[in-house]
Protein backbone atom coordinates (compact mmCIF):
# COMPACT_ATOMS: atom_id res chain seq x y z
CA UNK A 1 0.00 0.00 0.00
CA UNK A 2 2.71 2.20 0.95
CA UNK A 3 4.47 1.59 -2.89
CA UNK A 4 1.60 2.28 -4.56
CA UNK A 5 0.30 5.63 -2.40
CA UNK A 6 4.36 6.44 -3.38
CA UNK A 7 3.78 5.65 -6.84
CA UNK A 8 0.42 8.08 -6.57
CA UNK A 9 1.99 10.69 -5.52
CA UNK A 10 5.03 10.55 -7.61
CA UNK A 11 2.68 10.40 -10.35
CA UNK A 12 0.49 13.65 -9.67
CA UNK A 13 3.44 15.49 -9.13
CA UNK A 14 4.81 14.79 -12.53
CA UNK A 15 1.61 15.98 -14.20
CA UNK A 16 1.24 18.82 -11.71
CA UNK A 17 4.98 19.85 -13.04
CA UNK A 18 4.24 19.16 -16.30
CA UNK A 19 1.54 21.29 -16.69
CA UNK A 20 3.14 23.87 -14.88
CA UNK A 21 5.57 23.61 -17.72
CA UNK A 22 2.99 24.08 -20.34
CA UNK A 23 1.06 27.04 -18.34
CA UNK A 24 4.34 29.08 -18.02
CA UNK A 25 4.28 29.34 -21.86
CA UNK A 26 2.46 32.68 -22.13
CA UNK A 27 -0.75 33.46 -23.80
CA UNK A 28 -0.43 35.97 -26.43
CA UNK A 29 -2.24 37.22 -29.29
CA UNK A 30 -1.96 36.97 -32.38
CA UNK A 31 -0.71 40.52 -33.43
CA UNK A 32 1.77 40.32 -30.87
CA UNK A 33 3.24 36.52 -32.09
CA UNK A 34 3.14 38.23 -35.52
CA UNK A 35 5.64 41.10 -34.03
CA UNK A 36 7.68 39.01 -31.67
CA UNK A 37 8.66 36.60 -35.17
CA UNK A 38 9.29 39.74 -37.24
CA UNK A 39 11.57 40.88 -34.37
CA UNK A 40 13.45 37.92 -34.31
CA UNK A 41 13.67 37.15 -38.12
CA UNK A 42 15.04 40.95 -38.19
CA UNK A 43 17.69 39.75 -36.19
CA UNK A 44 18.15 36.26 -37.59
CA UNK A 45 18.43 38.28 -40.95
CA UNK A 46 21.12 41.02 -39.54
CA UNK A 47 23.47 38.39 -37.81
CA UNK A 48 23.13 36.77 -41.25
CA UNK A 49 24.29 39.91 -42.70
CA UNK A 50 26.96 40.46 -40.47
CA UNK A 51 28.36 36.94 -41.01
CA UNK A 52 28.73 37.34 -45.03
CA UNK A 53 30.18 41.17 -44.78
CA UNK A 54 32.91 39.61 -41.90
CA UNK A 55 33.81 37.10 -44.52
CA UNK A 56 33.79 39.76 -47.23
CA UNK A 57 36.10 42.05 -44.69
CA UNK A 58 38.42 38.95 -44.17
CA UNK A 59 38.77 38.16 -47.95
CA UNK A 60 39.44 41.93 -49.11
CA UNK A 61 42.35 41.45 -45.93
CA UNK A 62 43.77 38.62 -47.65
CA UNK A 63 43.90 40.63 -51.27
CA UNK A 64 45.20 42.99 -49.82
CA UNK A 65 47.57 41.42 -48.12
CA UNK A 66 48.23 39.38 -51.39
CA UNK A 67 48.93 42.76 -53.25
CA UNK A 68 51.12 43.83 -50.60
CA UNK A 69 53.62 40.98 -50.46
CA UNK A 70 54.32 41.07 -53.96
CA UNK A 71 55.08 45.16 -53.72
CA UNK A 72 57.37 43.84 -50.62
CA UNK A 73 58.86 41.77 -53.68
CA UNK A 74 59.47 44.36 -55.98
CA UNK A 75 60.65 47.09 -53.65
CA UNK A 76 63.47 46.82 -51.04
CA UNK A 77 61.41 50.20 -49.23
CA UNK A 78 58.20 48.45 -49.25
CA UNK A 79 59.78 45.36 -47.77
CA UNK A 80 60.92 47.55 -44.83
CA UNK A 81 57.79 48.88 -44.25
CA UNK A 82 56.13 45.63 -44.73
CA UNK A 83 57.97 44.06 -41.82
CA UNK A 84 57.22 46.75 -39.43
CA UNK A 85 53.21 46.62 -40.80
CA UNK A 86 53.60 42.60 -39.88
CA UNK A 87 54.44 43.84 -36.36
CA UNK A 88 51.61 46.26 -35.78
CA UNK A 89 48.99 43.81 -37.35
CA UNK A 90 50.60 41.02 -34.44
CA UNK A 91 50.48 43.81 -31.92
CA UNK A 92 46.89 44.84 -32.71
CA UNK A 93 45.42 40.99 -32.92
CA UNK A 94 44.84 40.66 -36.96
CA UNK A 95 46.92 37.63 -36.69
CA UNK A 96 46.35 34.12 -35.18
CA UNK A 97 48.66 33.46 -32.87
CA UNK A 98 49.43 30.32 -30.85
CA UNK A 99 51.58 29.37 -27.52
CA UNK A 100 51.11 28.61 -23.76
CA UNK A 101 48.40 30.15 -21.59
CA UNK A 102 45.30 29.95 -19.41
CA UNK A 103 42.07 28.63 -20.27
CA UNK A 104 38.99 30.00 -18.13
CA UNK A 105 35.21 28.79 -17.81
CA UNK A 106 32.29 29.99 -16.31
CA UNK A 107 28.95 29.33 -16.71
CA UNK A 108 25.30 31.01 -15.56
CA UNK A 109 24.25 29.44 -12.29
CA UNK A 110 21.19 28.29 -10.68
CA UNK A 111 18.34 31.02 -9.89
CA UNK A 112 17.98 30.25 -6.41
CA UNK A 113 14.43 31.49 -6.58
CA UNK A 114 14.46 33.44 -3.54
CA UNK A 115 12.42 36.27 -3.67
CA UNK A 116 14.49 38.02 -1.08
CA UNK A 117 17.43 37.35 -3.37
CA UNK A 118 17.26 40.26 -6.36
CA UNK A 119 20.82 40.50 -7.29
CA UNK A 120 20.75 38.03 -10.09
CA UNK A 121 24.24 37.18 -9.19
CA UNK A 122 23.47 33.89 -10.71
CA UNK A 123 24.22 35.30 -14.21
CA UNK A 124 27.48 36.09 -16.07
CA UNK A 125 27.38 39.65 -16.66
CA UNK A 126 29.69 41.43 -19.04
CA UNK A 127 31.45 42.87 -16.85
CA UNK A 128 32.47 39.88 -14.66
CA UNK A 129 33.79 38.71 -18.50
CA UNK A 130 35.30 42.48 -18.61
CA UNK A 131 37.33 41.67 -15.36
CA UNK A 132 38.77 38.73 -15.97
CA UNK A 133 39.95 39.89 -19.66
CA UNK A 134 41.55 42.91 -17.95
CA UNK A 135 42.81 40.62 -14.97
CA UNK A 136 44.86 38.47 -17.43
CA UNK A 137 46.27 42.13 -19.47
CA UNK A 138 47.66 42.89 -15.51
CA UNK A 139 48.98 39.45 -15.77
CA UNK A 140 51.06 39.70 -18.78
CA UNK A 141 48.25 37.94 -21.27
CA UNK A 142 50.29 38.69 -25.17
CA UNK A 143 46.64 37.93 -26.54
CA UNK A 144 43.01 37.12 -25.87
CA UNK A 145 39.84 35.76 -26.56
CA UNK A 146 36.04 35.63 -24.95
CA UNK A 147 34.30 32.67 -26.52
CA UNK A 148 36.58 33.12 -29.79
CA UNK A 149 36.45 36.78 -30.20
CA UNK A 150 40.11 38.32 -30.11
CA UNK A 151 39.90 41.10 -27.58
CA UNK A 152 41.12 44.45 -29.79
CA UNK A 153 42.53 47.52 -28.69
CA UNK A 154 39.22 48.70 -29.90
CA UNK A 155 36.86 45.67 -27.88
CA UNK A 156 34.09 46.78 -25.99
CA UNK A 157 31.83 44.62 -23.69
CA UNK A 158 28.13 46.24 -23.30
CA UNK A 159 24.60 44.85 -23.04
CA UNK A 160 21.96 45.05 -25.55
CA UNK A 161 19.36 44.82 -23.25
CA UNK A 162 19.77 41.03 -21.92
CA UNK A 163 22.78 40.24 -24.30
CA UNK A 164 26.29 40.21 -23.87
CA UNK A 165 27.96 42.05 -27.00
CA UNK A 166 31.33 42.48 -27.93
CA UNK A 167 33.34 43.45 -30.97
CA UNK A 168 30.88 43.78 -33.81
CA UNK A 169 27.73 42.95 -31.90
CA UNK A 170 28.75 39.70 -31.87
CA UNK A 171 26.14 38.24 -28.86
CA UNK A 172 27.84 35.95 -25.96
CA UNK A 173 26.33 33.21 -24.29
CA UNK A 174 27.12 30.86 -21.99
CA UNK A 175 29.13 28.76 -21.38
CA UNK A 176 32.34 31.42 -21.77
CA UNK A 177 35.73 30.72 -22.06
CA UNK A 178 38.05 33.13 -21.92
CA UNK A 179 41.74 32.24 -23.51
CA UNK A 180 44.81 33.73 -22.92
CA UNK A 181 48.28 32.86 -23.82
CA UNK A 182 51.09 33.97 -21.73
CA UNK A 183 52.75 32.59 -18.90
CA UNK A 184 50.63 29.97 -17.66
CA UNK A 185 52.05 30.07 -14.64
CA UNK A 186 51.86 33.39 -13.87
CA UNK A 187 48.29 34.09 -15.19
CA UNK A 188 47.41 31.13 -13.19
CA UNK A 189 48.77 33.31 -10.39
CA UNK A 190 46.97 36.28 -11.37
CA UNK A 191 43.43 34.85 -11.62
CA UNK A 192 43.97 32.69 -8.30
CA UNK A 193 45.11 35.90 -6.28
CA UNK A 194 42.24 35.73 -3.81
CA UNK A 195 42.47 39.40 -4.10
CA UNK A 196 41.36 39.51 -7.44
CA UNK A 197 38.03 39.01 -8.71
CA UNK A 198 36.99 38.54 -5.38
CA UNK A 199 33.37 39.35 -5.89
CA UNK A 200 33.08 37.15 -8.63
CA UNK A 201 34.47 33.98 -6.75
CA UNK A 202 32.29 34.60 -3.48
CA UNK A 203 28.92 34.16 -6.47
CA UNK A 204 30.65 31.36 -7.49
CA UNK A 205 30.28 29.84 -4.69
CA UNK A 206 27.08 30.52 -3.85
CA UNK A 207 25.62 30.26 -7.28
CA UNK A 208 27.90 27.55 -8.94
CA UNK A 209 28.88 29.04 -11.86
CA UNK A 210 31.41 27.05 -12.92
CA UNK A 211 34.67 28.69 -12.71
CA UNK A 212 37.17 27.09 -13.17
CA UNK A 213 40.46 27.67 -14.91
CA UNK A 214 43.16 25.43 -16.52
CA UNK A 215 46.87 25.79 -17.95
CA UNK A 216 47.77 24.56 -21.24
CA UNK A 217 51.05 23.92 -23.16
CA UNK A 218 49.63 25.09 -26.60
CA UNK A 219 46.47 27.16 -26.92
CA UNK A 220 45.41 29.22 -30.12
CA UNK A 221 43.91 32.05 -30.63
CA UNK A 222 42.15 33.09 -34.49
CA UNK A 223 43.16 36.96 -35.21
CA UNK A 224 40.39 39.67 -35.00
CA UNK A 225 37.34 38.96 -37.57
CA UNK A 226 37.11 42.52 -39.09
CA UNK A 227 39.64 45.58 -39.24
CA UNK A 228 39.65 49.05 -37.71
CA UNK A 229 38.65 52.07 -39.15
CA UNK A 230 40.44 55.54 -38.00
CA UNK A 231 38.32 58.46 -39.50
CA UNK A 232 39.55 61.35 -36.72
CA UNK A 233 42.57 60.34 -35.05
CA UNK A 234 45.44 61.78 -37.13
CA UNK A 235 48.81 60.45 -36.31
CA UNK A 236 50.47 63.61 -34.81
CA UNK A 237 53.77 65.59 -37.22
CA UNK B 1 9.54 -20.40 -0.93
CA UNK B 2 7.65 -19.72 -4.31
CA UNK B 3 4.77 -17.27 -2.59
CA UNK B 4 8.28 -15.25 -1.26
CA UNK B 5 9.73 -15.29 -4.31
CA UNK B 6 6.90 -14.21 -6.11
CA UNK B 7 6.38 -11.06 -3.09
CA UNK B 8 9.78 -10.22 -4.03
CA UNK B 9 9.48 -9.67 -8.04
CA UNK B 10 6.50 -7.92 -7.40
CA UNK B 11 7.82 -5.58 -5.05
CA UNK B 12 10.96 -5.31 -7.59
CA UNK B 13 8.61 -3.94 -10.29
CA UNK B 14 7.17 -1.49 -7.80
CA UNK B 15 10.53 -0.03 -6.68
CA UNK B 16 11.39 0.01 -10.93
CA UNK B 17 8.22 1.87 -11.25
CA UNK B 18 8.76 4.36 -8.53
CA UNK B 19 12.54 4.80 -9.72
CA UNK B 20 11.36 5.34 -13.34
CA UNK B 21 8.89 8.23 -12.39
CA UNK B 22 11.35 9.85 -9.50
CA UNK B 23 13.56 9.59 -12.70
CA UNK B 24 11.51 11.72 -14.58
CA UNK B 25 10.07 13.69 -12.39
CA UNK B 26 13.65 15.18 -11.46
CA UNK B 27 14.30 15.27 -14.96
CA UNK B 28 11.37 17.73 -15.16
CA UNK B 29 12.49 19.79 -11.79
CA UNK B 30 15.67 20.11 -13.72
CA UNK B 31 14.57 21.62 -16.85
CA UNK B 32 12.67 23.66 -15.18
CA UNK B 33 15.63 24.67 -13.52
CA UNK B 34 18.25 25.06 -16.26
CA UNK B 35 15.22 26.65 -18.65
CA UNK B 36 15.09 29.56 -16.00
CA UNK B 37 18.88 29.65 -16.23
CA UNK B 38 19.10 29.38 -19.84
CA UNK B 39 15.68 31.49 -20.35
CA UNK B 40 17.07 34.76 -20.61
CA UNK B 41 19.28 34.76 -23.54
CA UNK B 42 17.99 32.56 -25.71
CA UNK B 43 16.54 35.00 -28.55
CA UNK B 44 12.95 33.49 -28.64
CA UNK B 45 12.60 33.95 -25.10
CA UNK B 46 13.61 37.71 -24.78
CA UNK B 47 11.63 40.76 -24.08
CA UNK B 48 10.43 43.08 -26.88
CA UNK B 49 13.36 45.49 -25.46
CA UNK B 50 16.20 43.50 -25.46
CA UNK B 51 15.69 42.45 -29.26
CA UNK B 52 15.22 45.65 -30.43
CA UNK B 53 18.43 47.06 -28.92
CA UNK B 54 20.35 44.06 -30.35
CA UNK B 55 18.69 45.07 -33.88
CA UNK B 56 20.04 48.44 -33.24
CA UNK B 57 23.57 47.29 -32.56
CA UNK B 58 23.66 44.93 -35.27
CA UNK B 59 22.86 47.86 -37.80
CA UNK B 60 25.48 49.82 -36.43
CA UNK B 61 27.90 46.83 -36.62
CA UNK B 62 26.70 45.80 -40.03
CA UNK B 63 27.12 49.76 -41.01
CA UNK B 64 30.78 49.65 -39.75
CA UNK B 65 31.57 46.55 -41.98
CA UNK B 66 30.22 47.98 -45.03
CA UNK B 67 32.75 50.83 -44.44
CA UNK B 68 35.38 48.68 -43.95
CA UNK B 69 34.53 46.42 -46.52
CA UNK B 70 34.70 49.59 -48.76
CA UNK B 71 37.77 50.82 -47.24
CA UNK B 72 39.31 47.62 -47.82
CA UNK B 73 38.62 47.16 -51.34
CA UNK B 74 39.78 50.93 -51.81
CA UNK B 75 43.17 50.10 -50.72
CA UNK B 76 43.18 46.73 -52.74
CA UNK B 77 42.86 48.75 -56.05
CA UNK B 78 45.61 51.05 -55.13
CA UNK B 79 47.74 48.45 -54.54
CA UNK B 80 47.21 46.58 -57.82
CA UNK B 81 47.02 49.30 -59.83
CA UNK B 82 50.67 50.74 -58.46
CA UNK B 83 51.34 46.68 -59.75
CA UNK B 84 49.70 46.84 -62.86
CA UNK B 85 52.07 50.18 -63.92
CA UNK B 86 55.31 47.62 -62.55
CA UNK B 87 55.74 49.78 -59.45
CA UNK B 88 54.38 49.37 -55.70
CA UNK B 89 52.46 51.53 -53.37
CA UNK B 90 54.49 52.33 -50.72
CA UNK B 91 52.42 55.13 -49.48
CA UNK B 92 49.80 52.78 -49.15
CA UNK B 93 51.09 50.29 -46.80
CA UNK B 94 52.91 53.45 -44.85
CA UNK B 95 49.55 54.96 -44.44
CA UNK B 96 48.22 51.68 -42.83
CA UNK B 97 51.01 50.96 -40.57
CA UNK B 98 50.17 54.72 -39.07
CA UNK B 99 46.52 53.82 -38.76
CA UNK B 100 47.83 50.21 -36.80
CA UNK B 101 50.13 52.48 -34.64
CA UNK B 102 46.89 54.63 -34.15
CA UNK B 103 44.59 52.00 -32.86
CA UNK B 104 47.23 50.09 -30.91
CA UNK B 105 48.15 53.49 -29.31
CA UNK B 106 51.99 53.69 -30.71
CA UNK B 107 51.90 56.92 -32.02
CA UNK B 108 50.93 60.57 -30.22
CA UNK B 109 47.47 61.75 -32.29
CA UNK B 110 45.02 64.78 -32.87
CA UNK B 111 41.91 65.40 -33.89
CA UNK B 112 38.08 66.38 -32.90
CA UNK B 113 36.31 64.60 -29.67
CA UNK B 114 35.61 65.08 -25.93
CA UNK B 115 37.30 66.18 -23.07
CA UNK B 116 35.35 64.76 -19.99
CA UNK B 117 36.38 66.35 -16.36
CA UNK B 118 34.83 64.04 -13.53
CA UNK B 119 35.58 65.72 -10.38
CA UNK B 120 35.24 63.01 -7.84
CA UNK B 121 36.71 59.34 -7.45
CA UNK B 122 34.83 56.22 -9.24
CA UNK B 123 35.78 53.26 -9.69
CA UNK B 124 37.34 50.45 -12.08
CA UNK B 125 33.79 49.04 -13.72
CA UNK B 126 32.52 52.94 -13.98
CA UNK B 127 35.41 53.80 -16.21
CA UNK B 128 35.01 50.73 -18.35
CA UNK B 129 31.23 51.25 -18.90
CA UNK B 130 31.75 54.54 -19.87
CA UNK B 131 34.69 53.60 -22.14
CA UNK B 132 32.45 50.94 -23.27
CA UNK B 133 29.97 53.45 -24.26
CA UNK B 134 32.76 55.99 -26.36
CA UNK B 135 34.27 52.83 -27.94
CA UNK B 136 31.03 51.67 -29.80
CA UNK B 137 30.24 55.24 -30.20
CA UNK B 138 33.26 55.13 -32.60
CA UNK B 139 35.83 56.82 -29.97
CA UNK B 140 39.76 56.05 -31.50
CA UNK B 141 41.92 57.50 -28.83
CA UNK B 142 41.93 57.54 -25.15
CA UNK B 143 43.95 59.12 -22.36
CA UNK B 144 43.31 59.33 -18.85
CA UNK B 145 45.06 61.76 -16.82
CA UNK B 146 48.14 61.60 -19.14
CA UNK B 147 47.78 57.91 -19.23
CA UNK B 148 46.96 56.20 -22.94
CA UNK B 149 44.63 53.91 -23.07
CA UNK B 150 43.50 50.93 -25.50
CA UNK B 151 41.81 47.72 -25.01
CA UNK B 152 44.48 45.95 -23.51
CA UNK B 153 45.03 48.49 -20.57
CA UNK B 154 44.28 46.93 -17.32
CA UNK B 155 41.79 49.08 -15.19
CA UNK B 156 41.32 47.83 -11.75
CA UNK B 157 40.55 49.56 -8.27
CA UNK B 158 42.72 48.41 -5.22
CA UNK B 159 41.13 49.38 -2.18
CA UNK B 160 39.34 52.29 -3.65
CA UNK B 161 42.19 53.53 -5.97
CA UNK B 162 41.82 53.34 -9.84
CA UNK B 163 44.67 51.90 -11.15
CA UNK B 164 45.26 52.37 -14.89
CA UNK B 165 48.20 50.33 -16.29
CA UNK B 166 49.21 49.81 -13.15
CA UNK B 167 49.47 53.57 -11.86
CA UNK B 168 47.41 54.97 -9.56
CA UNK B 169 44.96 57.76 -10.87
CA UNK B 170 43.12 60.20 -8.52
CA UNK B 171 40.14 62.73 -8.90
CA UNK B 172 39.94 65.37 -11.15
CA UNK B 173 40.19 62.67 -13.38
CA UNK B 174 40.35 64.35 -17.28
CA UNK B 175 39.55 61.78 -20.18
CA UNK B 176 40.01 62.55 -23.69
CA UNK B 177 38.47 60.47 -26.44
CA UNK B 178 39.03 61.41 -29.85
CA UNK B 179 36.14 60.41 -32.62
CA UNK B 180 33.70 62.02 -33.84
CA UNK B 181 31.96 64.63 -31.23
CA UNK B 182 28.23 63.96 -32.83
CA UNK B 183 28.61 60.07 -32.00
CA UNK B 184 30.33 60.54 -28.81
CA UNK B 185 27.89 63.02 -27.16
CA UNK B 186 24.99 61.10 -26.44
CA UNK B 187 27.30 58.05 -25.84
CA UNK B 188 29.36 60.92 -22.94
CA UNK B 189 26.03 62.02 -21.83
CA UNK B 190 23.86 58.57 -20.87
CA UNK B 191 27.24 57.47 -19.09
CA UNK B 192 27.52 60.70 -17.02
CA UNK B 193 23.59 60.74 -15.73
CA UNK B 194 24.37 57.65 -13.94
CA UNK B 195 27.88 59.38 -12.51
CA UNK B 196 26.23 62.44 -11.89
CA UNK B 197 24.26 61.18 -9.21
CA UNK B 198 27.17 61.73 -6.66
CA UNK B 199 30.02 63.30 -9.01
CA UNK B 200 30.08 66.01 -11.13
CA UNK B 201 30.87 65.59 -14.45
CA UNK B 202 31.63 67.82 -17.32
CA UNK B 203 31.66 67.25 -20.84
CA UNK B 204 33.42 69.49 -23.64
CA UNK B 205 33.51 69.00 -27.50
CA UNK B 206 36.96 70.12 -28.88
CA UNK B 207 37.95 70.46 -32.37
CA UNK B 208 41.21 69.40 -32.26
CA UNK B 209 42.32 67.15 -28.99
CA UNK B 210 46.44 66.19 -28.90
CA UNK B 211 47.02 62.87 -27.31
CA UNK B 212 50.64 62.61 -27.10
CA UNK B 213 51.39 59.53 -24.87
CA UNK B 214 51.96 56.58 -26.54
CA UNK B 215 52.28 53.03 -25.07
CA UNK B 216 55.32 50.86 -26.11
CA UNK B 217 53.98 47.11 -27.37
CA UNK B 218 55.29 44.73 -25.49
CA UNK B 219 57.11 42.16 -27.45
CA UNK B 220 55.41 38.72 -27.92
CA UNK B 221 57.24 36.19 -25.79
CA UNK B 222 54.92 33.13 -25.39
CA UNK B 223 52.64 33.70 -28.46
CA UNK B 224 54.16 32.80 -32.06
CA UNK B 225 52.02 33.62 -35.25
CA UNK B 226 49.74 31.32 -36.63
CA UNK B 227 47.17 28.50 -35.61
Amino acid sequence: MTVLASVSLATFLVTGLAATQFRSQPLASSNRLARDEALRQSVNQLEDQNRALKARVQALQNEVKAREDESARRSSAVQQVKALLDEQRAIAGLTALHGPGLTIQLRDGVDPNDPADRSLGWTIHYQDLQDIVSLLWASGAEAVTVNGQRVVPTTSFHYAGVNILINNANRLTGPYTVTALGDPSTLANGVGDPDQLAELKSRNRIYRLGLSWLRSTRLSVPAYDATFLVKNAQPLG
Amino acid sequence: MLNHSGDGTARFQRVIVVSLIGLALGFLVVVQLRSQAVVARTLAAQDDTSVALLINDLNRANNQLIQQAAALSQQETQLRQALTAGGADAQAISKELQTLRAVTGGVPVHGPGLQIRIMGPIMDFELQDLLNSLRTAGGEAFSLNGSRMIGSTPIVSQRNTLMIGGHAVSAPLVLLVIGDPEQLEPAADLSASSLQTRVQVDIQRKSDLTITEVINARPLIYAQLGR
